[in-house]
């Protein structure tokens, strides 16, 4: 398989007539990493994943994946990739066997005996093998989610895209999702683009992730980066015994602090700083000198999710952050 | 283009068919209609009314247009064997179009729309396998089983047609002749391949099954002005007019496959859904 980046777009888009699903989207995925593609609902996430995908063309911009174009090499692409649909996708009056073994062929997996053990190894896996000869129109939303999954997985593709992977899943088998994706790119280096507005799923799984909404990038890097667009610095939350006024002015005095809030009913103290490393031990020596009895002293970050929002937010009102 | 993939394709829509009773149902029905049903009831009247029946003054002008030879033949006949002779050999011919046709555009139909409907479709087109492939998959899961019914539709036909003219004739039986053959293994596929082509490329282009069999229902017309020229005389199935049309559907078989292959791009299926 060609080098990284395993997904490299630039300035993607796409239009259905007048209307823009996806605005010059760019970003690259290296070999190996879980990237995640995270953004509310009509965000233009799936549009991505099918034009990857090569299920409809861009309308502008170019796409390699695997090394391939989109453009010019959309067999070469299909043959590499694994895809997880936005719905199962499944054919419900064929049994779960027979779905997997249509799509093993439609792969190229040609030899019967390999086809039949992967097939086995996927659905026993998937806690799905006592269920083979089952018609998939009598399956749970999970199991149909589950089949899906191992239907994408039946090729044993280096580069898998997963739309909503965990939807419709129980926490149990949510998990052994996220396991399966995590030993998947670290042990074998499988690539994950993974489209999901769960963000429990891409602060757990993705390295990286590009935030997207109305169609266009707002922010791309890791978490602590993308926390940090959000809010600069951090903030040091002392529980005390009492909030003591005098203690209040100490830390106001001292140096690199952005903001001290207090609240004297529950006892908490909250300091704003840029760099709480460096800054924290000073502050927690001063305020026990100034006779502050420290119960706790927690540093607050801004959640993914709080990052998230503010930036989808921050997005609504102007242009382009990536 | 490989094979294989387009009988995966054939065997995959074949065994999902199989189990959906809402396309089995017309596409066994409509056959057993033509066949069985509606020559049993024409068919009947005169053999039971006997040679009172003078059922051919409506067939005149049809009969005037035969072949001199059949003309010849139907001279020496009795009023009752020319009524059942033409019934059984002319009036009914056409009817032998529309199965194949209409068998066929309720399994085109569903054949990308449908898997549309189904949410499937995405899934199907993320394969490896061309669009070429997936469109002759597609076409064959139509044909084959619409030729197979128009088959039996035909055995079944000649079983009630032997039985009457075995008696009427005097132990002659009618069916199967050279152009009924030519009807049955000539035109109705041709004709079948032709219209489950066209119906595969409106099933692309269309949003759902019912969609894609409303306009493939179109297709029927110049099958039912071929009924309706035979029955007052203005056209005749004979073995040249059997073998015109032969030619003309091969050559209208050859350009729609080419369309078909040419037009036929999975990437526009679901830019047109979205």
């Amino acid at each position: 398989m060609p080098s990284t980046p395993a997904i490299e777009t630039i300035g993607l888009a796409k239009r259905f007539n007048s209307f823009t699903a996806v605005n010059d989207l760019t970003f690259k995925v290296s070999e190996g990493e879980v990237f995640g593609l995270l953004g509310p609902n009509g965000a233009g996430k799936t549009t991505t994943i099918r034009m990857l995908a090569c299920l409809i063309p861009p309308s502008n911009g170019s796409a390699s994946v695997a090394g391939y174009d989109i453009a010019k090499d959309a067999s070469k692409v299909r043959e590499n990739v694994g895809v997880l649909t936005e719905n199962p996708s499944l054919y419900e009056r064929l049994t779960a066997y027979e779905n997997m073994e249509f799509f093993a062929q439609a792969y190229g997996l040609a030899d019967q005996s390999k086809r039949n053990a992967r097939i086995r190894e996927l659905l026993e896996f998937f806690d799905l093998w006592s269920r083979r000869s089952d018609r998939v129109v009598t399956f749970s939303k999970g199991m149909k989610q589950k089949l899906a999954i191992a239907r994408a997985l039946i090729h044993n593709p280096h580069i898998i895209f997963l739309d909503e992977p965990t939807a419709g899943l129980d926490p149990e088998s949510a998990k052994s999702i996220r396991d399966l994706v995590e030993r998947l790119s670290q042990q074998e280096k499988h690539t994950f683009l993974l489209c999901t507005h769960r963000l429990e799923d891409a602060e757990r799984l993705c390295r990286r992730m590009i935030i997207i909404n109305k169609g266009r990038g707002v922010a791309v890097g890791t978490i602590e980066e993308l926390r940090n667009r959000v809010e600069r610095g951090h903030v040091i939350e002392i529980a005390l015994k009492e909030v003591d006024r005098k203690v209040v002015e100490t830390v106001k005095r001292l140096n690199h602090i952005l903001n001290v809030d207090t609240n004297c009913s529950s006892g908490l103290m909250r300091i704003s700083v840029e760099d709480h490393d460096s800054v924290t031990p000073e502050v927690v020596r001063s305020v026990v000198n100034a006779g502050g009895q420290v119960l706790s002293v927690n540093v607050l970050r801004p959640s993914l999710e709080e990052a998230y929002l503010k930036l989808v937010k921050k997005e609504e009102g102007r242009g382009q952050l990536v | 283009m490989k094979m294989e993939n387009v009988i995966l394709v054939f065997m995959k829509d074949w065994r999902e068919i199989r189990r959906n009773w809402q396309i089995i149902l017309p596409v066994v029905t409509i056959p057993i209609v033509f066949s069985v049903f509606l020559p049993l009831v024409t068919l009947l009247i005169p053999y039971l009314a006997g040679t009172s029946m003078s059922a051919t003054q409506g067939f005149e002008s049809l009969i005037n247009n035969l072949p001199s030879q059949v003309q010849l033949e139907m001279a020496e006949m009795t009023e009752q064997q020319r009524t059942i002779y033409m019934i059984a050999l002319y009036f009914f011919a056409p009817f032998f179009l529309i199965i194949p046709l209409m068998a066929s555009s309720v399994l085109a139909s569903d054949s990308f729309a449908g898997e549309k409907e189904r949410k499937t479709i995405e899934a199907l087109l993320a394969t490896p396998i061309s669009d070429s492939e997936l469109f002759l998959g597609k076409t064959m899961v139509s044909f084959v089983p619409a030729m197979a019914v128009t088959t039996l539709a035909f055995a079944l036909y000649s079983v009630i047609v032997n039985a009457i003219s075995f008696s009427v004739f005097g132990g002659r039986m009618l069916l199967p002749n050279l152009v009924w053959l030519l009807l049955i293994f000539g035109v109705a596929p041709t004709i079948a391949l032709a219209g489950i082509g066209l119906t595969v490329i409106i099933s692309a282009r269309v949003k759902g099954a019912r969609e894609a069999q409303q306009i493939s229902a179109l297709l029927l017309i110049p099958i039912f002005i071929l009924l309706f020229g035979q029955a007052s005389g203005a056209v005749v199935l004979g073995p040249l007019v059997v073998m015109a049309l032969i030619g003309l559907f091969v050559v209208i078989d050859a350009l729609v496959i080419y369309l078909g292959v040419r037009l036929f791009h999975r990437e526009e299926i679901l830019s047109r859904l979205a």
